[in-house]
């Protein structure tokens, strides 16, 4: 046990204590230490459930929607990641921050690949942090989409052809991202027929691609689809691709942080380039 | 799943054409008998943002060989907005689909107004040349069952 | 009989040209079952991520093509090809045995399952190196023995032990010939890593508790994917669906998920599985209980392949012990 985690679970006890919260959402152990679960804790008692460890790495803001429509604040553990995962949400008009309690929890221990380019370590927005805030780090966050762009275009091709021919179009990486959060997603809609049910490496391009494309401007760069993937295809690896378009295209451009600043697919300028057309 | 590519060989275009200028400017290229290659089918658009991005993946998918957008000048929209939002999304478009390995001559878009009709002529004959000149599209293209 | 572990591959190699052979490799960084290119032969992949049920139950599954002119034609699938699943695990054998309950039994047999199991051998290797979330001796397994294979192998540390189970297996051991020598091989008992309290009244009490509370709690975390159903051995739902290309098209099948949405949507779009909880419950359900109402064996064979892989981390073995524990 960890000072942070003592504090969390008294944090949580207090605010449930207090009805502050109908419930917390946090991590809770599973039967394997390198593993944790969601965990919703409603009742003060159950809080000794709750971790806090280097292996809380689900994504927690996606489950409050579950519960949108209903009266009363839902405590959310949030890590940067996890509180740009809340802005995005809220800027997607899917939850409102009056019914969001949320629990800042600086976080610098996870080893995950993606959190090394993580630049948001401590939460961009918060009702009270538990524990001290940690040094941010400057990240390259577009190194590997840079090295695919020095290969040639078939190399490229092949690249996302073989680990596309992967995919089992579970939609893990749909159902677990923060910005794809469509009542009804496309590829649900079979009868319109946008996404064939057969797979093939064609129709799995389509899917990726189209995710892609849908989630491009408002990736908030959890990762949280490439630790999903159980088919380990680099997920993020293209969503990287539009934002660093972006970003060249529209200035420092990052994405589920409050500065109110719209998804760029979602504006224009009369001023954009169109020396491509 | 297999594609076959048969001999002489001729690529499909598709091209959409917003029903304001594009549309009209090839109505007036054909009007006026001007000659364009017969390979570019139009597929006449409410306005270019009309093309949801997913239109040029399902293109290829089903066996175009290059795709082309056209719609109106900057500030000629019919709808007032329609090709500003056009303009964005294909630029992100155009880069992504070159990173996942697509030429980027095969995906183009360009503004056309109802009075250009040789503009239209030239631009369909271009783009036509370039694709014949790339060959026939195998990426994203879905085979027939085995 | 025995056959030196040196000698594996020149085994293979004799009955490689009458049959296709599946073996589990990896390729892209995903283990599953492929056909063998000759190469070197590695056991060591515990369970391959990717179950081998598409061997006999592809993910997408051609049925039948038509073309309609003044006429409609059809054109049915014929295949059958002869092959040999080799290494297949215990557990996986058990899932095999599951799917031919369903396709094959109750009356009704399924013929394009049908057609490939009728040509389709295993050769399965009895279980040495458990992975950390094996738990199929608690699911009524033993970890060295697959009882429905054609051949079992006891694996020693330079021979294995072949045990031909059927005729058909018996035929493929004389294949073997000269290079089968007399004996026995010693194993030691192989326990699993993950022990749950799964028992034989579980599935009758699990029935009566459809409307229990416990449902409320056990499927919150899960994020609605298709990953524990597509990584199971045992999970054979599957829908049908058309290709159509103009006059002619295709009716194929392919995987289908009781975690989606619309798996269970109507026409008129009234879904009786609106929620995640009606969805894993039926999940859960479905590998404890109602697969024993019908066939008389739990769904679940242990594999631990949705524990390992579940991106929330829900763990069945967890809900079978929360199960035990309940007192109605």
């Amino acid at each position: 046990m960890n000072d942070i985690e003592t504090k969390l679970r008294e944090t949580v006890k207090r605010l449930l204590a207090d009805h502050t919260v109908r419930y917390v959402i946090g991590w809770e152990a599973t039967r394997f230490e390198d593993k944790t679960r969601p965990a919703f804790i409603s009742d003060s008692a159950d809080t000794d459930r709750l971790v806090w460890n280097k292996y809380c790495v689900s994504s927690l803001a996606k489950y409050a929607l579950d519960e949108q429509h209903s009266e009363g604040k839902i405590g959310i553990c949030v890590r940067g990641c996890d509180s740009r995962a809340v802005c995005r949400l809220i800027e997607d008009k899917q939850l409102l921050r009056e019914n969001l309690y949320l629990i800042g929890l600086p976080c610098d221990d996870k080893e995950m690949n993606i959190c090394d380019t993580c630049t948001h370590r401590n939460p961009v927005i918060y009702d009270e942090l538990v524990g001290e805030p940690v040094l941010e780090r400057q990240a390259d966050r577009f190194a590997m989409v840079g090295l695919m762009e020095a290969m040639s275009a078939d190399e490229r091709y092949s690249f996302w052809e073989s680990n596309y021919s992967k995919c089992i179009r579970c939609y893990a990486c749909r159902n677990i991202c923060p910005a794809c959060n469509c009542r009804a997603c496309y590829a649900d809609q079979e009868r319109v027929g946008w996404q064939g049910k057969q797979m093939n490496t064609a129709q799995n391009q389509i899917y990726g691609l189209t995710r892609t494309y849908h989630v491009g401007d408002r990736c908030i760069e959890c990762g949280e689809c490439e630790r999903v993937c159980p088919m380990m295809i680099p997920v993020m690896l293209q969503t990287r691709k539009m934002l660093k378009d972006i970003n060249e295209m529209f200035g420092d451009y990052e994405c589920g942080l409050p500065d109110g600043r719209a998804p760029v697919l979602g504006e224009y300028t009369l001023g954009d380039a169109d020396d491509f057309m | 799943m297999s594609v076959n590519i048969k001999e002489g060989w001729e690529p499909k275009i598709l091209a959409f054409c917003c029903n304001w200028c594009t549309y009209t400017g090839a109505d007036l290229a054909g009007l006026n008998r001007m000659k364009y290659p017969e390979n570019v089918r139009v597929a006449r658009v409410p306005c270019s943002s009309r093309v949801n991005p997913q239109f040029v993946i399902r293109a290829f998918q089903k066996g175009c060989d290059g795709v082309l957008v056209c719609g109106c000048h900057p500030g000629d929209c019919h709808y007032v907005t329609g090709n500003y939002f056009t303009r964005r999304r294909f630029m992100l478009m155009k880069k992504l689909l070159e990173y996942n390995g697509i030429d980027p001559n095969r995906f183009q878009a360009r503004w056309i107004s109802g009075s250009e009709a040789a503009k239209f002529r030239d631009t369909v004959t271009r783009v036509s040349e370039q694709i014949k000149e790339l060959g026939p599209n195998v990426k994203f293209r879905e085979g027939r069952w085995s | 009989m025995k056959l030196l572990k040196k000698d594996l591959k020149e085994a293979l190699r004799l009955i490689s040209d009458d049959f296709e052979l599946l073996l589990p490799g990896e390729g892209s960084g995903v283990s599953r079952f492929a056909l063998w290119d000759g190469g070197d032969i590695d056991l060591s992949y515990g369970n391959t991520q990717l179950p081998p049920k598409d061997i006999l139950f592809p993910h997408t599954e051609k049925m039948y093509s038509f073309k309609c002119a003044t006429d409609v034609e059809v054109t049915e699938e014929a295949e059958a090809k002869s092959r040999i699943v080799f290494g297949i695990r215990p557990c996986d054998m058990r899932a095999i045995e599951c799917m031919d309950k369903v396709f094959l039994e109750k009356g009704f047999t399924d013929s394009f399952y049908s057609r490939k199991r009728e040509h389709t051998l295993f050769i399965a290797m009895g279980c040495t190196n458990p992975c950390r979330t094996c738990f199929c001796d608690s699911m009524g397994l033993t970890p060295g023995d697959a009882p429905a294979a054609d051949i079992l192998l006891v694996e020693s540390d330079d021979s294995f032990e072949v045990k031909a189970q059927t005729q058909r297996g018996k035929e493929i051991a004389e294949c073997f010939g000269r290079l089968l020598t007399d004996g026995k091989v010693q194993v030691s008992k192989v326990s699993c890593a993950l022990k749950t309290k799964m028992s034989d009244d579980l599935p009758e009490k699990l029935s009566g508790m459809f409307e229990h509370p416990i449902w409320d709690e056990v499927g919150r975390a899960c994020i609605g994917c298709a990953t524990c159903t597509y990584v199971c051995p045992t999970c054979y739902c599957f829908d049908i669906s058309l290709d159509n290309h103009g006059s002619e098209g295709v009716s194929f099948r392919c995987w289908d998920s009781c975690m989606f949405s619309d798996y269970t949507r109507m026409a008129g779009g009234h879904n009786p599985r609106p929620t995640k909880k009606e969805r894993v419950r039926n999940r859960y359900m479905h590998k404890l209980s109602y697969f024993n109402e019908r066939y008389g064996s739990a769904l679940c064979v242990g594999c631990g392949r949705c524990v390992e892989k579940c991106p929330a981390n829900l763990d069945i073995t967890e809900f079978i012990d929360k199960v035990a524990e309940v007192r109605l």
